[in-house]
């Protein structure tokens, strides 16, 4: 092998590595798009801002001294709460009114939590406290860090304990009835409203904790941060195929490596662009997504 | 019977391993009134979609004039002869009675994008071509003094008449009726039967129609087709029908519950 | 305050001329788009482009007629281009595929050096006045609803009420569809262009996805469907931040903070009245009934 070669193959690691951790990222903010997709249909566009709030409660509280193992369950806690409260106040009033102005409604609070943001904490980019000390292992030309192994692994036990929890749980059970028939899981006594509260809660939690790793990773947050990962998670569960939940990891994990193969064999600027274009393409050929089923309309 | 103007050939239609319609075949006169009846969920409407090229059928022929149709836009299969209502009505709720009506004139409209922004002579003149065409079916409709009313305004009963008139406008040489009877009180059932004849005789058309209330098709169709679960089970003049043991239990079995 | 007025009339136009464009595809047609920035963005850098590179010797007033040309054309082009793949998805999808399109032309747009790229587009002449700004609002408005009150504005207005309907009157709906999306592109162009020789600098940020959803929160404020609902939504609009600003320092800051609560308290408060009884996507509406296969 010709030492061009070599360095093909150590980049191409080097790049898979990075893309799995974002990816990872991607991958949790997705499933809350597409849980929340599943169950009542709507674009919550407002997604990315959980994991803006939760980088900032992450932020606050390790600055005030709670060691990391604790922040990251008091910020999920946070970022679930508060889906909690939107979904009761707004969703909830405006989920029979047709899915346009649902979606509209979801901008504005999408809007409405960056630019609150901004005006409670500052538009410019705070920088992340280092709860743990850096460490950077090297593996031939490969270097990950342990906050990369960190997220690696948090992503892996979040999305088990989820699986646990859709799967063999009677909650998940019912979420799973809910999100297959609505009027039907309503008629056999679930009660729905609080099947859909908690699925916000699920999601936007799964969102915070995104948000604390990312807080670790780029060590800045920023109120918004959220916009384009937000984004680029909705791209994710569109690509895996929203609603179907192992489809917003599959998707997820996708984006962030063609995101950095993009970025480390041609251009940096190109990287969001990377995104939309996956986006557009999948809408074009396969609608339904990597994992969906392609449905026909009914007259 | 004439020489068939709508003729389907062993239409199919398969939605993943479901089989919503098995080899229909029919034919329709040229100035024919034909019913397809059946159970709920026998596959009349699905019937209707493959005609009018909503869906394209798995397999089999639909033939216009002995022309296959098959694979067609329906607004090419529309502006080619055949035109339908829907079973829900499906009106241009937000626009007047006779904006309904003048849409159904749109493909025969003879101005350009640029004669309409620069409201050219040949534009007035298609208006009022097109105004005065709407007029005179809105009078055959009793609906000429609705005519600036918002359809989704109509009673019920009038708005499945202006969808009739809607159809009609895009003259026709075969009209499929959906349902045309449902929700409708007996009174307006009647009315209805009249009016089916009448547009026949008038417009001198073909009519297909759908219903599962049997009254009405054994009143007003000569020729009637029974389907359930989407296979042809029966097909005759009314009188035959009625006595056809297949179709009494067809009707029996889900009628009873 | 007279001056400063005349100051914002211009703006004022150019956003009337956004949201009458954008109320073309969303409102009338109910081709939920969310990409109209980037038309914008198309027009006005084409436009900026023309008299900043290859401005003929002719009057600024000619000049400024052709940049406005090219910027239409231009987005008709784009609007073409991504109408036709687009168009064949319907409601939110539509919706995340024109974002996605309107920010792919924003990154390109900061990836190319000639038109400023990241630095943003100066040097621009500034050509554009309140009289011209006038003649292309009132032209805009004519010939938007000139063509509305004929047969082909008919057959897209049929479509935002019943697509298969109107596919069953014969009406070839992606056609028209398409002629929405396209018009609707090509004055959000124009638009651009005169906004470029107005404001004689462009920057990419300045087209971001938020300012579509600025001129979609015009277009609802004044009633989706309705011209003059878009007028009025687009004057409103302009002037909030300017009245806000008036209402003192704290308030004006708040500004955006504002917009979102109206916003979401706009569509709480009248999610059917102000779409009036119709959904974007028809088809929904009939899915959820359960009719015969």
């Amino acid at each position: 092998m010709s030492e061009d070669t070599m360095y093909f193959f150590w980049d191409l690691g080097q790049y898979l590595i990075n893309g799995l951790t974002q990816g990872s990222i991607y991958a949790l903010v997705a499933l809350g798009y597409t849980m929340v997709y599943g169950i009542i249909k709507l674009i919550n566009f407002a997604h990315g801002e959980f994991y803006m709030i939760g980088a900032f409660i992450g932020y606050y509280i390790i600055l005030a001294g709670v060691p990391l193992y604790l922040a990251f369950p008091i910020a999920m806690l946070g970022s679930g709460l508060i889906a909690v409260i939107i979904e009761r106040l707004v969703y909830r009033p405006i989920r029979h009114a047709g899915r346009i102005p649902a979606l509209i409604t979801a901008l504005g609070i999408s809007l409405f939590f960056q630019y609150l943001g901004q005006m409670l904490i500052g538009a410019d980019p705070k920088a992340f406290p280092a709860a743990i000390e850096e460490k950077t292992y090297i593996f031939g030309e490969i270097m990950i860090t342990n906050i990369q192994v960190i997220i690696l692994v948090a992503t892996f036990v979040l999305m088990v304990v989820l699986w646990w929890l859709v799967n063999h749980t009677r909650i998940g059970k019912a979420m799973r009835a809910t999100s297959y028939n609505h009027d039907a899981a309503e008629l056999m006594g679930i009660d729905t409203n609080k099947i859909i509260s908690f699925t916000f809660f699920i999601g936007a939690a799964l969102a915070g904790a995104a948000g604390v790793l990312v807080g670790m990773y780029y060590t800045t947050v920023e109120p918004m941060m959220g916009l384009i990962p937000g984004l680029k998670a909705f791209i994710a569960a569109v690509l895996g195929g929203i609603g179907i939940i192992p489809g917003a990891v599959l998707g997820g994990l996708t984006l962030g490596v063609a995101e950095n193969l993009v970025v480390g064999f041609w251009v940096s600027t190109y990287r969001d662009a990377v995104a939309f274009a996956i986006l557009i393409i999948i809408l074009l050929i396969k609608p339904a997504g990597i994992l969906g089923k392609n449905r026909k309309e009914k007259v | 019977m004439s020489t068939p103007i709508l003729e389907t050939k062993a239409i199919t239609m398969r939605f993943g391993g479901l089989t919503a319609v098995d080899n229909f075949s029919l034919k329709i006169g040229k100035t024919d009134l034909i019913g397809v009846i059946g159970p709920n969920g026998a596959g009349k409407t699905t019937i209707f979609n493959m005609i009018t090229g909503i869906y394209e059928p798995t397999e089999g022929i639909v033939e216009l004039n002995g022309e296959n149709i098959v694979g067609n836009r329906p607004a090419f299969i529309t502006q080619k002869g055949i035109a339908r209502t829907f079973q829900n009505i499906r009106l241009f709720k937000d626009l007047s009675v006779i904006d309904n009506i003048r849409l159904a004139g749109h493909f025969r409209v003879d101005y350009g994008l640029v004669a309409s922004i620069f409201r050219t002579k040949k534009f007035h003149a298609e208006e009022k071509r097109l105004e005065d065409e709407a007029m005179e079916l809105l009078k055959i409709f009793g609906l000429e003094k609705k005519k600036d009313h918002l359809a989704k305004n109509l009673p019920y009963g009038e708005q499945r008449r202006l969808e009739i008139a809607r159809a009609l406008g895009t003259k026709p040489s075969v009209l499929l009726l959906d349902e045309p009877a449902a929700g409708m009180n007996p009174n307006e059932t009647k009315e209805l039967t009249k009016l089916i004849r009448w547009v026949r005789d008038k417009f001198q058309i073909a009519i297909l129609l759908i219903e599962h209330d049997m009254k009405l098709v054994m009143e007003v169709c000569e020729t009637i087709y029974v389907v359930d679960h989407g296979v042809q089970i029966a097909h005759g003049v009314p009188s035959e029908i009625q006595n056809n043991p297949k179709v009494i239990e067809a009707y029996l079995g889900t009628d009873a519950e | 305050m007279f001056e400063f007025f005349l100051h914002l009339s211009p703006l004022i136009g150019i956003n009337i001329i956004l949201a009458v464009s954008l109320n073309l595809i969303n409102g009338i047609c109910g081709q939920f788009s969310l990409g109209h920035a980037g038309f914008w963005a198309v027009g006005a850098y084409t436009g900026a482009a023309y008299s900043v590179y290859g401005a003929l010797p002719l009057p600024d007033e000619l000049n400024l007629i052709i940049s406005c040309g090219l910027g239409f054309i231009a987005a008709c082009v784009a609007g073409l281009i991504i109408g036709v793949p687009c168009l064949r998805l319907r409601g939110d999808y539509l919706a995340i595929a024109t974002l996605g399109f309107g920010e792919i032309i924003r990154i390109v747009i900061m990836n190319t050096d000639a038109i400023g790229g990241p630095r943003g587009f100066s040097g621009i002449p500034k050509w554009t006045n309140l009289f011209w700004v006038s003649l292309f609002v009132v032209i805009t408005v004519v010939i938007i609803a000139n063509i509305l009150r004929g047969t082909h504005g008919r057959a897209i207005i049929s479509i935002r009420e019943d697509e298969i309907a109107a596919d069953s009157m014969g009406i070839y709906t992606f056609k028209y569809k398409t002629l929405a999306f396209v018009i609707g592109a090509g004055f959000a162009g124009l638009a651009g262009s005169l906004y470029a020789h107005y404001t004689q600098f462009l920057h990419p940020n300045g087209f971001s996805f938020m300012f579509s959803v600025i001129i979609l929160l015009m277009i609802i404020l004044g009633g989706l469907g309705s011209i003059t609902g878009s007028i009025v939504g687009a004057i409103i609009l302009t002037l909030m931040p300017e009245v806000l600003r008036f209402m003192g320092e704290t308030v004006s800051q708040w500004r955006m903070v504002i917009y979102s609560v109206l916003l979401i308290a706009l569509m709480l408060l009248r999610p059917g009245g102000i779409f009036g009884k119709h959904e974007f996507n028809p088809l929904t509406l009939f899915k959820k009934k359960g009719e015969e296969a």
